[in-house]
Parts: structure tokens; sequence; C-alpha cells
């Protein structure tokens, strides 16, 4: 599942420039599975298993990751830029970036040396950044790239630390590989799974996947915000790397079904997994388009926590993800006998 | 003789254990390079492994070479016996950094910082050297979540308290990982290129002197310690008995976002400083060369001192003239500095004319 993990957090694939993705994770599917990509570009992956559930489920994680998208390209050649998806600037500034084509850009400011204290102790914001791929000259610049062009933190997939993972885009390609995970065992029932797009700028790809879908119920496989380092207060933290998977009663997408949180949690108790939820309702997923779809959708989210999501440095535990595929497959099939 | 870029990039790859890579072999691959360029730390006070590898660059040109007590690389280069005044070539050898400063109960790293631009800091991936070298993230609020008031630096290796005893002790020194990548055929960006940028060109001024005669015994230092406070060169130019120096370090390169009349301009050529704290006599002579050579040059004019180790090595023993030849950079103190190549060429040039006979 890591090795997965690890190529699919290697494609670049911002909100509504997932194509990567996708072709990447068809090509790991096995033969049994039939795929189809819908308008927007989710990719909707069926396969039969031992018997019809009595329920339809669905399992759902998303594609896309944040970015930035070029908007224009000053006359001296540098280029300004928007971050797609939620990302703070302070995560961007003395990095490189690097676009499909292998163009490389760095994001910097004026040296610190001519800033006065005030300044340099003022969180950036992305206004005052532009990404320099060393042209000097709009001409020059156009060569290379274009406004609407998406342009991607390097990867840096690391093991480190006591089993734990860093890298970009764990959000949610995290997700992405528990469900191929699933895809590739002999299932007791017939499955589906969506690979959503657009979910960091609204949750869009689910809307349209689970109208098409339909299903009974939906589990969204994620990655949620845990803050839990030094210096934040207990009830601040979210959750806990190594506390387990984090199953949500509340986000600010989305209220849980109660019975579905309580059975969720009776699950992981019953076979011995570590489970936790949120201490804040921060945050949010494909769950809020998903259970209000085609007439309402009964849906449940359980996500892998991760430190320093939306930056280059996700990262999750190991155990955590474990937990988290080991869970979902057992409220799929719950959830298909229900 | 080889092209600058020939010689950059053997520069990069030629860190101990390594070995040379055929220049053939490094322009294929580019990241075999970067990869090098990270195994050589140095942030200030903890320059070992760097000034090694300096030294092994400089053994090229002298046999005369060491490194002393405080890893300032030194080396001579001449006989030093015929009266010949001795001039001092200078680049620093440290990089900024963080040092470890505390590890608390659950094993998150408190660091501070040493010379680093903070405001880059956040979410960035580091390595701890310790007994061992250890990955780690700089801890930051996600978008998601109301920061609370946080100042400090915290790094967090994923390891307990218990786990990192004995690999990690107060006072190790942090770098901030970042890959080395070329921008254009002529740009390159890296962290420490501030001053490996000025330690390449003194060797690349020390290739184009090979087979000339000379005009001085020539001293050439790579000081520790500049980052906090220019240590290193206040010992090592008293040791290297310099009668004038050269100083070689990186200044501003223009941004957008910066002022014109505080900046050099990337790809302009050698920032040739004037300064009060300069000799005046040095300077006129470098420049009438650089308009005789048909190097690219132009001036960085400063109101006082300048901010190199040439403030220090000035007012050494009875004191010593001195001159900067900046190298200009963009995006000074981040891991993301970039330089010309062709302006460390004009460099080199500019030194090894002024030093010629």
């Amino acid at each position: 599942m890591f090795d997965m993990l690890k190529t699919l957090c290697a494609k670049d694939g911002c909100s509504g420039d997932e194509s990567a993705v996708a072709a990447h994770i068809i090509s790991l599917l096995p033969d049994d599975c039939i795929s189809y990509s819908d308008g927007l570009g989710n990719l909707i992956v069926s396969k039969k298993g031992i018997a019809t559930p009595k329920n339809k489920v669905l399992l759902a994680a998303h594609m896309d990751e944040v970015g930035f998208i070029v908007t224009y390209i000053t006359e001296d050649g540098y280029l300004r830029f928007s971050p797609v998806g939620g990302v703070n600037a302070s995560v961007v500034i003395g990095r490189q970036l690097h676009f499909k084509n292998g163009t490389v850009g760095v994001i910097g400011t004026r040296a610190m040396h001519q800033m006065d204290k005030e300044e340099r102790e003022k969180p950036v914001e992305f206004d005052e950044l532009l990404i320099d791929i060393g042209a000097s000259s709009r001409e020059e610049a156009e060569q290379k790239v274009r406004p609407g062009d998406c342009a991607y933190f390097e990867c840096g997939y690391t093991e480190l630390g006591d089993g734990m993972i860093k890298a970009k885009a764990i959000d949610d390609r995290m997700g992405c590989a528990i469900l191929l995970l699933l895809l590739k065992k002999r299932l007791p029932y017939d499955l589906t799974c969506v690979f959503t797009v657009q979910e960091e700028i609204g949750a869009r790809g689910a809307k349209t996947a689970a109208y098409s879908i339909k299903p009974d119920y939906s589990i969204v496989v994620e990655t949620t915000t845990a803050c839990d380092f030094s210096g934040v207060s207990d009830e601040k933290r979210v959750c806990s790397l190594g506390g387990g998977v984090v199953v949500s009663y509340m986000d600010k997408g989305a209220i849980y079904p109660k019975e579905l949180y309580s059975a969720a949690m009776a699950k992981a108790k019953e076979l011995g997994l570590k489970a936790q939820t949120k201490t804040m309702i921060a945050g949010g997923n494909d769950s809020q388009s998903i259970s209000v779809s085609a007439g309402g959708i009964p849906t449940l989210a359980l996500s892998v926590p991760c430190r320093y999501l939306h930056s280059p440095s996700c990262m999750i535990n190991k155990n955590d993800a474990l937990a988290l595929a080991s869970l979902t497959a057992a409220m799929f099939c719950e959830l298909c006998e229900k | 003789m080889l092209t600058t870029k020939e010689f950059f990039y053997i520069i990069y790859t030629d860190i101990p254990n390594t070995g040379i890579i055929t220049t053939e072999g490094i322009f294929v691959d580019i990241k075999k390079v970067a990869a090098q360029l990270c195994s050589a730390d140095g942030v200030s006070g903890d320059e070992s492994s760097a000034s090694a590898a300096a030294l092994s660059l400089l053994s090229r040109y002298t046999d005369d070479c060491g490194i002393d007590k405080f890893y300032n690389v030194f080396g001579k280069i001449g006989n030093f016996s015929d009266n010949k005044p001795v001039l001092l070539l200078d680049a620093h050898i440290d990089r900024v950094g963080l040092i470890v400063s505390y590890i608390d109960d659950e094993g998150f790293i408190k660091a501070s910082p040493c010379g680093i631009d903070e405001r880059i800091l956040s979410a960035q991936t580091v390595t701890v050297h310790g007994a061992k070298k250890i990955k780690g993230v700089i801890s930051t609020f996600p978008p998601h979540v109301k920061k609370e008031g946080m100042k400090d630096i915290i790094i967090d290796t994923g390891y307990s308290k218990a786990q990192l005893d004995g690999a990690v002790s107060l006072g190790d020194r942090i770098t901030v990982d970042a890959p080395v990548s070329q921008l254009t055929d002529d740009i390159i960006t890296a962290s420490a290129l501030d001053d490996r940028a000025g330690v390449i060109s003194i060797l690349y001024a020390l290739e184009l002197l090979s087979g000339r005669k000379l005009k001085y015994d020539i001293a050439v230092t790579f000081s520790s310690q500049e980052e906090t406070g220019e240590a290193g060169a206040k010992i090592a130019a008293y040791n290297s008995g310099a009668d004038l120096a050269l100083e070689m370090d990186v200044s501003f390169a223009y941004t957008p976002d910066a002022k014109r009349f505080q900046c050099g301009e990337m790809g302009k050529g050698v920032m040739k400083g004037v300064a009060p704290s300069l000799d005046r006599k040095m300077s006129d002579t470098l420049i009438n060369i650089a308009k005789e050579k048909q190097i690219p040059y132009q001036l960085e004019v400063m109101n006082g001192r300048t901010g190199t180790n040439a403030d220090s090595i000035s007012v050494t023993k009875g004191g010593i003239p001195s001159c900067t030849l900046s190298i200009p950079l963009k995006y000074m103190h981040t891991p993301t500095e970039a330089v010309d190549i062709r302006d460390i060429e004009a460099t080199a040039r500019l030194i090894a004319e002024f030093a010629a006979e």
C-alpha cells in the first residue's frame, strides 16, 4: 500500500488538472475492475464481489491536491500565481515549484537584510510572491509557461522517525491508495469506488459522482488535520498521529449520522483497531457533497490524521493508515449488510 | 582549460567520498549533483564537512594547505620567499541554518536560527546533524485551523524523546533540505550558494592562473563563522600574513520587490565594491583591469562597512587594504538562493587578472 502511496504522491494533479493521477490509478487497477470517467473527470470503478449486497455502498477518495495556478506573466519574466485550494503563503516562500513540463521555479522576495524588523516578522501573502523561472523577459517566460498552467511542490516522499511518512499530496492520495488496495482484493460484495476531482475547491467532483452512482451509503476515505505538535494545547490538537483512525461526528462541511459514527467506533473496538475523533470542528471533505446528493446519502468519514496538511510536508503515521484501511473494509461490509 | 560551466559542476560534484563525475555524466543528471551538495552541511561553527570538501578542491592547486582549529581552510600558492606582497583571497565556507536549543518531553526539537530567513521555515524538510543524521519537518498550522500564537521554531522528527537520546544533542546544527536545480542554462538554484559561490570563484581563479606568472604570493582562506560575526576571518587573516586582500562574497541581486539602487543585477557581471571601509587604490586598479580586459562588472557602492569578511580582514594586524568582489545572488539566506554562473566566471577572471603579472 505504501509503495502505491509513494507513486501516487509523485503524480502532479491539482484541482482541475487531475488527469495524470487518474491515468496512474487506471494503470494500477486489476483486470477484473470496470472503470469509466464522467464529464468532470471523476474516475468511477466497480468490481464484482462474491455476493450482491443488500445496500449499494460507495467508497470515495479525492485525486486532486492543492497546488498553484499561473495568473499573469510580468514584463520582466516573473510569474504571478494563486493557490488552488487552501494554502498558506508561508509554506510556499523559499521553495522550488515545478511544472509538468519540467520547468523549475523558485519563490522568494528581496533579501531579509533589506527589510526592517516588522517586515521580517510579518507573515507573507501571496500577492507579495512571484515565481522566478530564470526568464529575463515575458517572451522568454512564455516559451516555458502560460497563464493557466499549474505548479507543484516537490514530492519529497520520505520515511522518517518511528513509522512516519512525509510527502506532498498525501491528502488524499492516501485515500486513493486504500481504495486501490481494496479493489485488488477478492471482495465479499460488489464494490463501487469513486476517485473524485476538485475536492479542494469545494468538493465539486463528488456532487456529480454521487448523483450518477446513487448509492445507499457512502464512506469518504480521507486525511484530516492533526495539530498535535509542541506548543498546542490538548483541545486544539484536533487529533493525534498514532491515535488511530479518525471517525468524524461533524466538520465544517457535514454532520454525520450518529448511528454511523457509533457503528464505526464500535467496529474499531470490536476489531482492536485504534480510533479517535476530532476535538475541534475543523476541515471538510467530499461528505459535504455526497451526503446531500440524490435525495440524501448517509455518509461516514474515516480519515488518517495528518500533520501539516496542504503543505509540501504532509506527515502521517503508517499504523494509522493501516488501521484506516482495515476499518474501511470492515465498515464497507457492515453497510452492505445493514 | 575547462569552461566555467564544466568547472562549476565539477566543484559541486567533487564532495569527498563520491569522487569526480565526468562532465558528461553531470550534464545528464543534475539531481546527482544535488544529492552531493546536501552532504556538505557546514552551518556556522560546525563547518568540518564543508571545509573538508573545500580543502580537497583547493589541494588541486597547492600542497601547502590545510584546515585550522576553527575549521578555516587555508592554502598558499607561490614560493613566499622572494618578498612578493601576499594577496589574500577569502570567501566564507559556513552557511546559514539552525541550531538545536531544546528537546521537549514529546520529542519535539526547539531550534534557533543561525542567520536563516525565518519567513521560509514553515513545513520545510530539514536534516538534524547530530550523532546521527535525522530528517524532520518544521511544524506549522494548516490553513484549516486558526493559528495559536506560535513563535518557536519546532522540528518534528517523528521520534519520541527517548528515541532521540544519543542521536540528537543540544547544539547540533540543522540544515534545510533543498535540491540543486537549474532554472536556465546559466542560472542555478541551491542552498548555501552564500558563500559557496564565492569559494567557487576563487577556485576557478586559481584554475585560470595555472601556468601564469603571479604578481603576488597568494594566500587562500575559506573562513568559518562569517554569518555569526566573521570570527573565522579574524583568525584566518591574521595567520595568512596578507598585505592586501580580496573578499569574494555574494550580494543582493535585483528582484521586482526590491529597490533598484540597493541591488546589483544578475547576469550583469561581478559587483565591484566601493565603500569608505575599502581601499580606494585597489578599487581603482580593479575597475581599470575590468575595463581593459572587458570583464563585465557593476559597482556596488556602500556608505560604510560592507557586511562581509572584508570588514574584519581590513582591520587585522596593522591594517590590510581590502576590496570586495561580490556575486549577485537572489533570495539570500533561503534554500532557494540563485546565481548566474556567468557572474561567477566574471569574478574569477577579475581575480585572476588582478593577481597575474
